[in-house]
């Protein structure tokens, strides 16, 4: 019995096999090609400089970031809040969250040269990490991507003791790559990134939501509700921030709102009938419950 | 074989409490509002499945899945059921690769990984493969 099970396997097995053979010779890396729309030369020359002490890059990238948005803040005011003494050094959540609390919003950029020098191009500075050593043995480094020189095909970096330290592309994209290629741009909640994308800019709204930033949370689903009017959530956002503050008949606006513009979704009806329950008005309530489950019914949810 | 089917049935007894703590433990933040995070990991996975759709159209990905003896219909149904986090881990390998080389393996790859979970009786949603037991 055994026997027959292994020979049955086998063939997809061989598959699968191959498949992930060839994915990863693919993967073999070139030159990084240089983005054709980036031709010239671009300096941030506002972002001020923080050169690190020992090991601390984290709290120096990060004070800079925040600087560059007029937030009066030093490194040695961020050591607490990112630095770990014993990694000698900060981790990325540590350095979104502190950003946060800050009441920034931290928009995660796609894996892309393009977008990063995008950002820089529209003005907005760009915290990167990068591992300057190997994937075995990695020395992690924050740093900020301040302009670029198309001409010398370099970036140029705040980084370390450096100021406007000329990082080649190449030597960029290798450090960068064994990141994962992680960038932020960190901007207030009222901006909208360059690159921003509907999804991705609410879903970082939605964490200054989650993490009690209620103010900074509102000023970006209002700030997306403006920009991106297709965008049910922005409204929902700004309806469930009134209710969790129990401000009942404004929460009942936004979903109000949100049933009349996004009548097929039924997150609107549902929150609707609760701001209406808050108020005492049960019978107003019960015809939206309805409405929410007949929509429900009409389109089923293949994850439920 | 009966080995690994003992092994199977405890596994999935503590994979389906860790379902039910988790369900447990997700309650927003209150009990009867939908809340944003909802709509929009709702609204993702719409985008992602979509997007996974859109690539079953392309003709290197029909024949390699055709030469497997895989009908796109089937491929179809299957990307229906796909949660949100699989969807996620799907678009996080294609991410992954280097641009334009190797995406068709990557999509194959993962459908496959389906079928065999599948052959291996985890789960039975093609009705085409048939379960070894």
């Amino acid at each position: 019995m055994p026997v027959l099970w292994q020979k049955s396997a086998r063939l997809p097995l061989a598959a699968v096999l191959g498949v992930f053979f060839v994915t990863l010779l693919s993967g073999c890396a070139s030159q990084p090609k240089w983005p054709d729309s980036f031709d010239s030369t671009t300096l941030l020359t506002e972002v001020p400089f923080h050169p690190q002490k020992k090991y601390q890059c984290g709290p120096a990238s990060l004070a800079m970031m925040l600087n560059a948005q007029e937030v009066k803040v030093t490194p040695d005011e961020l050591v607490d809040r990112v630095y770990l003494p014993e990694r000698k050094g900060a981790l990325q959540v540590e350095m979104v969250a502190a950003a946060r609390q800050y009441g920034m919003l931290v928009y995660p950029l796609e894996p892309h040269l393009e977008s990063v020098l995008e950002e820089v191009q529209a003005g907005h500075p760009v915290l990167v990490l990068q591992n300057l050593r190997f994937g075995w043995w990695p020395q992690w480094h924050f740093a900020v991507v301040i302009g670029y020189d198309r001409a010398a095909r370099s970036l140029i970096l705040h980084s370390g003791t450096e100021e406007r330290y000329r990082q080649p592309a190449s030597a960029f994209m290798a450090t960068w790559n064994r990141s994962d290629r992680w960038a932020r741009v960190i901007l207030p909640p009222d901006r909208i990134p360059a690159t921003a994308e509907p999804l991705r800019f609410l879903m970082a709204a939605h964490d200054l939501e989650t993490t009690q930033q209620t103010a900074s949370a509102k000023t970006a689903y209002k700030t997306a509700s403006e920009a991106w009017p297709d965008q049910p959530a922005a409204l929902l956002g700004l309806g469930n921030i009134a209710y969790q503050q129990g401000k009942w008949s404004e929460a009942e606006n936004y979903y109000r709102t949100l049933t009349e513009k996004f009548p097929h979704i039924s997150a609107g009806w549902n929150n609707l009938a609760e701001a209406l329950a808050r108020q005492g008005r049960d019978k107003e309530a019960a015809a939206m419950l309805e409405k929410a489950g007949h929509i429900k019914a009409v389109q089923p949810d293949p994850t439920s | 074989m009966q080995a690994v089917r003992c092994y199977t049935r405890s596994v999935s007894a503590i994979m389906a409490l860790l379902m039910i703590l988790s369900s447990i433990w997700a309650t927003p933040a209150s009990a009867n509002i939908v809340g944003t995070g909802e709509l929009l990991t709702e609204q993702r996975a719409d985008i992602d499945r979509e997007a996974l759709m859109n690539m079953l159209e392309r003709e290197d990905v029909k024949s390699t899945l055709a030469s497997m003896g895989v009908g796109e219909q089937e491929v179809r149904d299957r990307i229906q059921s796909l949660t949100p986090a699989e969807l996620a881990d799907f678009k996080q390998q294609l991410a992954e690769a280097p641009a334009g080389e190797g995406v068709v393996g990557i999509i194959v790859l993962f459908l496959l990984v389906f079928i065999i979970t599948d052959m291996l009786c985890a789960t039975d949603i093609f009705p085409f493969v048939n379960c070894i037991r």
